[in-house]
């Protein structure tokens, strides 16, 4: 029963993960609740086998510390990686305890090779390979879009769905075919999550435990609608007009507070206003551009990864469309969604069952990688 | 390369316990490539002075030779060079198969 452990730092968030893969005829797998820093997370969910591929799995340990940076800040490079560093072996020593293996039981060590930020990705591609050598245990360099998905389909059971890849760093989406992930559609500038963060930087929203998820709960308490632009582009989409426009609409509101009303309703405009405003805007856009590739393909399954993907009105939204078409929407909750070391640890795992290998010497790691680089040749 | 275009220059010796730590810790450093053109650097095992006997087995200092165009370029990747340092260190000192053993 190959075990393997993972660790996943790309952005702001180093998480460490062990999962054992067990062959298909053992009882089903429980899965313990991971201690973690996220406030809102909910321990309770049991995730199904599917009937065809993904095998069934154990979550041994999945830990995850998120560097957070003060409101109307983002995360830069060198603090980010210097918080990796401070906290990668104590994370690998608690995930270890939790998983309750010792290093023989491990198969392979798994990191993510790319793609993300260049400082973070180095300080845990270095741990990385000292555990591979002092462990004697081969290396899996993995490409952390292919994480989320592999991770996805596993914990949802969907079948073959085209999937929605929403974070911080990415916005694709993505359909498989023969053998490789590929990209139907894709942000042409900066990622969703990219253009919510920086937006929340502009009204100072608190970064803990992300800014997105503060965005949400603001959005919840917003309805009016204000004007931005719409930018869908065939099966691609673009932010950065948006971010620069909601900014204005930020700053304008920081200057004129409640004088500044609603035209239609009266009602002064507001953060929960402009959250609201924006949300309902770039999802939109995101729930389009999945229609364009499911109608291309002939799916009626959705599955939403990556840390946006935890954003319930979002998958709300996804679900009316998904359900005009006859189909549904699977997303997981903010233990998968959300960057972890347990989707490098399975994804690495599934590659090191058929025979991948990454030599020390190749176990660089690289801002830029292509979810179609990757050979999935795993699935057929 | 002619010394004269990378006159600021700095060794760093780290002494470990053994020939396998000091191995361990060059090759898992030396995967990534120096990121300017403006500096140099360069690996090796040396072994302690007053050490005798098997040579290979002796090498247990990592020499860490850094030359560079500007002070200020090799301050840069000295200090980039320490950081990635201390995590291997750190993982030697408390992740090695004989640490999690004796904790277990």
């Amino acid at each position: 029963m190959p075990i393997a452990i993972g660790l996943e730092g790309s952005a702001n968030k180093l998480g460490v993960g062990v999962i054992l893969h067990a062959p298909p005829s053992t009882s089903s797998p429980a899965s313990p609740p991971s201690p973690h820093d996220s406030a809102h997370s909910d321990d309770e969910s049991a995730f199904r086998q599917s009937k065809s591929n993904p095998p069934p799995v154990q979550i041994l340990a999945n830990l995850r510390h998120t560097f957070v940076s003060p409101p109307g800040t983002g995360f830069l490079p060198k603090d980010t990686a210097a918080h990796h560093r401070r906290w990668v072996v104590r994370l690998v020593k608690q995930a270890m305890k939790q998983a309750r293996v010792q290093v023989e039981d491990i198969d392979c060590v798994c990191y993510t090779k790319g793609p993300g930020m260049g400082a973070p990705l180095g300080s845990v591609a270095i741990a990385a390979r000292m555990l591979s050598q002092l462990w004697d245990k081969p290396l899996i360099g993995v490409n952390h879009c292919v994480g989320h998905i592999e991770m996805g389909r596993t914990i949802t059971g969907a079948e073959n769905p085209v999937v929605l890849y929403v974070s911080g760093g990415n916005t694709q989406v993505i359909a498989y075919s023969a053998r490789r992930y590929r990209i139907f559609g894709e942000a042409l500038d900066i990622a969703v999550g990219n253009c919510l963060d920086r937006f929340a930087r502009v009204l100072n929203i608190s970064n803990d435990p992300a800014p997105g998820y503060n965005i949400e709960q603001l959005a919840k308490n917003g309805k009016v609608l204000l004007e931005l632009p719409y930018a869908v582009k065939g099966m691609d989409v673009s932010f950065s007009g948006i971010l620069a426009r909601v900014e204005e609409l930020a700053h304008r509101l920081e200057k004129e507070g409640s004088s500044w009303t609603d035209s239609a309703s009266g009602a002064p405009i507001s953060k929960e206003h402009l959250c609201f405003t924006l949300q309902e805007t770039v999802f939109a856009m995101l729930v389009e551009i999945t229609e364009r590739a499911m109608a291309h393909v002939g799916a009626n399954q959705v599955l939403i990864v990556g840390g946006v993907g935890c954003n319930e009105r979002l998958q709300q939204m996804m679900g009316m469309m998904a359900s005009e078409r006859n189909g549904s929407v699977y997303a997981t909750d903010e233990r998968f969604c959300i960057d972890n070391g347990i989707m490098i640890a399975h994804a690495g795992l599934l590659a090191w069952e058929m025979g991948f290998r990454t030599k020390l010497e190749d176990s660089t790691f690289t801002q830029r990688s292509r979810t179609d680089e990757v050979l999935i040749n795993w699935r057929d | 390369m002619a010394a004269s275009e990378f006159p600021c220059s700095l060794v760093v010796d780290v002494p470990l316990l053994d020939h396998r730590l000091a191995s361990t810790a060059m090759r898992a450093l030396q995967v990534d490539a120096e990121l300017s053109p403006l500096v140099r650097r360069t690996f090796s095992l040396v072994g302690r002075e007053d050490s005798a006997g098997d040579e290979e087995e002796n090498s247990t200092i990592l020499r860490t030779e850094y030359s560079a165009t500007t002070n200020r370029m090799l301050r840069v990747a000295v200090n980039g060079f320490m950081e990635s340092l201390g995590v291997v260190l750190q993982v030697m000192e408390e992740l090695d198969v004989d640490v999690l053993e004796s904790k277990s």
